[in-house]
């Protein structure tokens, strides 16, 4: 087990050296220089050098110790992203936004996972039915509207019209508040592509043979549901769990800009609105980091729960 | 070796399913009406063709007009007022929504489509190196797929657009739709440069590659005239089932002002309506509602029985 | 049983975080003015704020020499820190400021013992020596280049450091000093008449305590010490802004004389009674309209502009008055010119547009400003004649009768021909620059296309977020661009200035615009003290501009603005934004307000 894990840790070296090589060049070869916007409408050639020097866009880019490449390598090493475009630590504004982000996403997540999980179970257990026909077709229609036009209108009807939830986040407020409605409109528009999901899963599970045993030893239906190809379809529920935790700090960039609350998303989008490239690249670096350490933790999972998987 | 009826098999199983059918007469419809659109913008912008429905940008009506409303207006450049209605109602500019909307079709189909295109062309001929040579070309490949795919795909797609849009390669400037294409396309092929890999790995030790070794061919010859042609039905249900994210990726990136900006799209549609819901204009955001959603449904059903005729053992992600 | 202990601990959690039921946004009888805020705040560290946004922060907690009189008309400048209106020599080069004595910074931690020290006269020196540090690199030193004696040498020496806190301020500026701890002394290279209003009134001269710089260094951003009468309380970027009032403030009386009309409008109800008035002041950062516009229906915002999707809804057909039911909710309206002026700019380096006046000419009368104002602004903007926008002291009311931005097809068909004949063969598409790719540039963007289309000129619009755009404007690789500037004095030399070459971008002239025979009458105008003659040249000067269309002119804004009844003490003040002190809220009548809207909602249901 310990090989496993070092072996998979030794693997992530690669990995997170991509990540960088990919973020450089898209930010810095491709992207270009946004000294211009920090120096200000009139501002003189010299007062733009200052900034491109103040953001160390005036060095070399390769073929020196001191060069943006190394810098760009460096920065991420010491996870000190230095300052974005109004000066503020970037650092710091990726902290604030944790928890908001959190606050929306993890009600959420836990939402979506519990109902689509409950419904299908229902839907395995009306398998071949009806309903399970037209489940499916309601979770196709549903995947099929635009996550935009949810919002959208969800945001117009339940805060506008009805006036059941409040429209935007206040801070004098209690977080719990607002993040009611965009948690709903969540859960309501991925509700279809998750249910699809785990309707696969347990009809898979349903076609092993330990389930045809179990109906033939005499089990009713519910206890075979719930005692076993539950207990078996937890495996690929809690990997698919596992790996979806750094895209829940992430936030529902989304929700988040409509219902301005002041999570990662919304950073995300508004650096992009002014071309942020620091924060952007930041965001990137530290989120793709996420990905792997918990990649990481989810094979490690799936090893000490199913003892089939061999460690090789 | 696949058998000889292997194509004329799956579309039989696949008539036989009547709602996949009506599916895929739909899409065939929208892939017609977008081609039309595109041959008589074309018409109209080039040599002045007079085509109504493609003139999306004719002045119609006063702005903002109910579906179906009577109204009386005076048309640029005239004196008199006529009379006239729009079947979907008309945008802030007195331009028909009904004509946006199918205009929208075109502008969606070329997204999907240029973007599944680009995404083909660079993760097929990885993947079948890759799995092909095996080695250090392979451990390259996985290496730079993996990369990418650790990237959260939205962070990856947002960083894509906002970086190439504008941006100077060489002597071209990437303007508005191009780089949306590139965005989409060049975030989009790890998936199925992994299936590809997967599935050369899985033939290449088979009989008719073996003979075909044998019989002298050339590695290229064996890579593109006997292997990627039977791994073809991947890049086909491939192709279908990402052809509705693309589309739904062109909405995002419309709100987030990195889409088509010059033309109507669905997404730039959608958008307007943040705004314009505050004064009852709903029908704009419907029809693109009701666009998407119809094509979307239609994609997706046609192409899960596609996939069950083709591979029924392959499943994606 | 293991279930339901379960399901108890999920209720009790549940309960709990219901529990913590709202916070109130103001304690019982605490006066706080709420008020939106459309954008971003980029900085509030006054040396380095440009934009209107971080200036309205900003102006509430740093005080500069001289303001303009809140209630006087015409605008009238009155010492702030500084006693008494400057000293100027006879030859207009030499200022001398006496500064109040008494004055004290905000407490902060950066001063020994968290006590404010007091403001003299060398905090000026340094404010003006940080704004000229090369390494600081603020956005505002193009106002200051070659205007004050060894300045910019104190530039060029700055640059000799590697960062901008090792630049060493004991050196000193000829034209700049502190002749005692209360007198300033300012000697200009040559006459600047524009000084008052364009500097010492501008927030950017306010002073900082270096104390703050060395303590926060480039933190100050988010750190501002000032000496006015509110401080930063929270500033949680991209949610909301807090002031509280600065307990160190020196105290105002609200001013008690105003125009006639202030006396009947109520403004002079608290002449004479301290202020500020409000307790806190919130700005809540929120970019869409629509919230924005619920929130103060529902009376949580004191104030508001309207959103042009709502006009309709809210005002009456004439466009005066609001509709009975907003007049029933005690809904006030004013209605006033922003002094601004937005423009279609041409480039004059570009080969087609630059040596082809006919066509200038021929795209500025194929607009239809007041189709273009119907459609996109609902009547929230009016047609601009000129350049200089109304408000302003040279303003010229008879503008219109010049019709230079007259609409007018045939003759834009007949110049187009007469352009096509220079360039030698049909004109080319034109490309257009719009910053924004949000819905309102790409109608702007469609409309212009359309009209142009019409008179046969073929453009494509680019659409761009704004560095992109300021980016390709500077490095004047735009060859239309949409783009606007807001006055910020009453005296129009800033907006004559784009047009002089000597201020090519990236300085403020973005057109490239050359005339040696404006530049020459310029520079003669710029140094001349305000006369009635003066007035004359203005004109002049904007005449030649207008006659050479370098830029066709749209529109000039006229601001909409909504206040509740509660909200007392308003009135239009455009060339500065250190106002909020003199505001008030009626706080009963805010409390009665909302038992209305809770009873209605209660009814309702």
């Amino acid at each position: 087990m310990t090989a496993f894990i070092i072996r998979r840790l030794l693997y992530m070296f690669p990995i997170v050296l991509g990540v960088l090589l990919v973020t450089f060049t898209l930010f810095t070869l491709i992207g270009g220089d946004i000294s211009q916007q920090i120096a200000g409408k009139n501002a003189d050639a010299e007062t733009i050098a200052e900034i491109r020097h103040e953001y160390g866009l005036d060095k070399p880019l390769f073929w020196s110790w001191d060069s943006q490449f190394v810098n760009h390598f460096k920065k991420a090493l010491f996870f000190d992203f230095g300052r974005a475009m109004d000066r503020e630590r970037i650092s710091s504004k990726i902290l604030r936004g944790i928890v908001p982000s959190l606050m929306l996403t993890v009600p959420m997540f836990i939402g979506v996972i519990i109902s689509a999980v409950s419904l299908a179970l229902i839907i395995a257990y009306v398998r071949g039915t009806i309903w399970d026909v037209s489940a499916v077709v309601i979770c196709v229609a549903g995947m099929s509207i635009p996550y935009l036009s949810f919002i959208i209108f969800g945001q117009y009807f339940f805060a506008y019209k009805l006036d059941w939830f409040p429209i935007i986040y206040l801070p004098e407020e209690p977080m719990i508040k607002s993040v009611g409605l965009p948690i709903l409109i969540g859960i309501l528009a991925s509700l279809g592509g998750e249910l699809r999901f785990y309707r696969t899963i347990m009809l898979d599970e349903m076609r092993n043979d330990y389930v045809r045993t179990a109906f033939a030893k005499g089990l009713s239906t519910t206890r075979v549901l719930f005692k076993h190809v539950l207990k078996n379809a937890m495996i690929p529920i809690i990997t698919n769990v596992v790996l979806t935790i750094p895209h829940l700090i992430l936030g529902s960039f989304l929700l988040e800009r409509f219902f301005g609350i002041p999570g990662l998303g919304y950073l995300m989008i508004e650096a992009i609105g002014a071309r942020d490239f620091f924060v952007i690249n930041a965001m990137t670096f530290i989120f793709s980091l996420l990905i792997v350490i918990f990649t990481l933790l989810a094979d490690i999972c799936y090893a000490f729960v199913d003892p089939r998987i061999s460690l090789k | 070796m696949q058998p000889r009826g292997y194509w004329s098999d799956a579309i039989r199983r696949l008539r036989k399913r009547k709602l996949a059918m009506l599916c895929f007469w739909i899409v065939a419809m929208y892939a017609g009406l977008a081609a039309f659109i595109w041959i008589g913008d074309i018409l109209v912008t080039h040599l002045d063709w007079k085509i109504p429905i493609v003139q999306w940008n004719e002045h119609v009506g006063p702005s903002y007009q109910k579906p179906a409303a009577q109204y009386e207006f005076v048309p640029e450049m005239k004196t008199e007022s006529q009379k006239g209605w729009c079947l979907l109602g008309t945008d802030f500019m007195g331009q028909s929504t009904f004509r946006k909307t199918l205009y929208g079709a075109k502008t969606a189909m070329m997204v999907a489509f240029c973007a599944s295109i680009i995404s083909i062309l660079i993760g097929v001929p990885l993947g079948a190196l890759a799995g092909y040579y095996r080695g250090w070309v392979d451990d390259a490949i996985v290496w730079f797929y993996t990369t990418l795919g650790t990237i959260p795909y939205i962070l990856l797609l947002m960083a894509f657009a906002v970086v190439l849009r504008g941006a100077h390669i060489g002597p071209w400037e990437l303007r508005g739709s191009v780089s949306v294409y590139l965005a989409i396309g060049l975030t989009s092929w790890v998936g199925l440069c992994r299936l590809i890999r997967g599935e050369i790995i899985k033939r290449k030790e088979s009989e008719y590659v073996l003979a075909a070794r044998a019989m002298g061919c050339s590695d290229f010859r064996i890579l593109f005239f006997h292997l990627l042609p039977n791994v073809f039905h991947i890049i086909l249900i491939n192709f279908s089932l990402r052809f509705v994210s693309f589309i739904h990726a062109e909405v995002i990136l419309s709100f987030l002002g990195l889409g088509e900006t010059d033309k109507p799209s669905w997404g730039a549609m959608i958008d307007a309506a943040r705004t314009e819901l505050a004064r009852d204009v709903w029908w704009e955001m419907a029809a693109a509602t009701v666009a998407i959603f119809i094509i979307s449904l239609a994609l997706n059903i046609f192409s899960d029985a596609l996939r069950d005729c083709l591979d029924p053992k392959l499943r994606m992600d | 049983m293991r279930q339901t202990k379960a399901y108890l601990i999920i209720c009790c959690i549940l309960a709990a975080v219901w529990g913590c039921e709202k916070k109130k946004t103001a304690a019982d009888g605490e006066m706080v003015i709420c008020r939106p805020m459309i954008s971003k705040v980029q900085t509030l560290d006054p040396t380095n704020t440009r934009d209107i946004y971080s200036a309205l922060v900003v102006s509430q907690m740093c005080e500069q020499l001289y303001v303009y009189h809140y209630l006087k008309r015409p605008y009238q400048l009155i010492p702030l820190l500084a006693e008494s209106m400057p000293a100027i020599s006879d030859d207009g080069m030499t200022y001398t400021i006496r500064i109040k004595q008494g004055i004290r910074f905000q407490d902060d931690p950066c001063f020994p013992d968290g006590k404010g020290r007091e403001l003299k006269a060398s905090d000026f020196v340094y404010a003006f020596k940080r704004l000229a540090n090369a390494k600081y690199a603020s956005q505002n030193w193009s106002v200051f280049d070659d205007r004050i004696v060894g300045l910019n040498d104190f530039r060029e020496y700055s640059k000799g450091f590697k960062k901008e806190w090792d630049v060493d301020y004991s050196k000193p500026v000829e034209g700049l000093q502190a002749l005692d701890d209360y007198t300033l002394q300012i000697k200009l290279t040559r006459p600047w008449p524009q000084i008052l209003e364009l500097a010492l009134n501008d927030y950017c001269t306010s002073p900082v305590p270096f104390e703050a710089v060395q303590h926060y260094g480039v933190d100050i951003v988010s750190h501002p010490v000032g000496t006015g009468p509110y401080r930063l309380k929270t500033w949680q970027r991209s949610s909301y802004i807090e002031l509280e009032k600065n307990l160190n403030w020196r105290g105002e009386l609200y001013p008690s004389e105003g125009e006639p009309e202030d006396q009947v409008n109520g403004l002079l109800a608290d002449a004479g009674k301290p202020v500020p008035f409000a307790d806190r002041i919130i700005f809540r950062i929120i970019e869409e309209d629509q919230p924005n516009w619920l929130l103060f229906m529902r009376g949580k915002l004191d104030v508001m502009y309207i959103p042009k999707d709502n006009f309709d809804k809210v005002m009456m057909p004439d466009k005066k008055r609001l509709m009975s039911f907003m007049q029933d909710q005690q809904i006030k309206l004013t209605i006033f010119n922003d002094p601004s002026t937005f423009w279609v700019g041409f480039n004059m380096k570009d080969p087609v547009l630059g040596p082809n006046l006919p066509l200038r000419k021929a795209i500025s009368r194929a607009i239809d400003r007041q189709k273009y104002i119907d459609i996109l602004f609902n009547g929230r903007v009016q047609v601009a004649h000129g350049l200089v926008s109304p408000g302003l002291n040279s303003y010229d009311p008879n503008m219109a009768d010049y019709g230079y931005s007259r609409f007018d097809l045939n003759e834009a068909r007949a110049l187009l021909k007469e352009a096509e004949a220079i360039y030698g063969k049909p004109i080319p598409k034109l490309t257009l620059a719009m910053p924004g790719t949000d819905t309102l540039p790409k109608q702007m963007g469609q409309l212009l296309q359309r009209m142009l289309e019409q008179a046969g000129i073929q453009i494509q619009v680019d659409y761009m977020d704004f560095p992109t755009y300021m980016e390709r404007q500077n490095k004047g690789q735009c060859q239309m661009f949409i783009s606007g500037v807001s006055a910020s004095c009453p005296d129009a030399m800033d907006f004559l200035e784009m047009f002089a070459s000597k201020y090519f971008a990236p300085g403020s002239n973005k057109f490239f615009y050359s005339n040696p025979e404006f530049d020459a009458l310029y520079e003669q105008v710029a140094v001349m003290q305000d006369s009635p003659d003066r007035l004359a040249w203005y004109r002049k000067l904007e005449h030649m501009i207008l006659d050479d269309y370098p830029a066709a002119f749209m529109t000039h804004r006229i601001t909409f603005y909504l206040g509740h009844d509660w909200y007392k003490n308003y009135k239009p003040f455009v060339f500065g934004y250190g106002v909020l002190k003199y505001h008030r809220v009626d706080v009963e009548q805010r409390e009665q307000f909302f038992n209305r809207i809770h009873s209605s909602k209660k009814e309702g249901k």
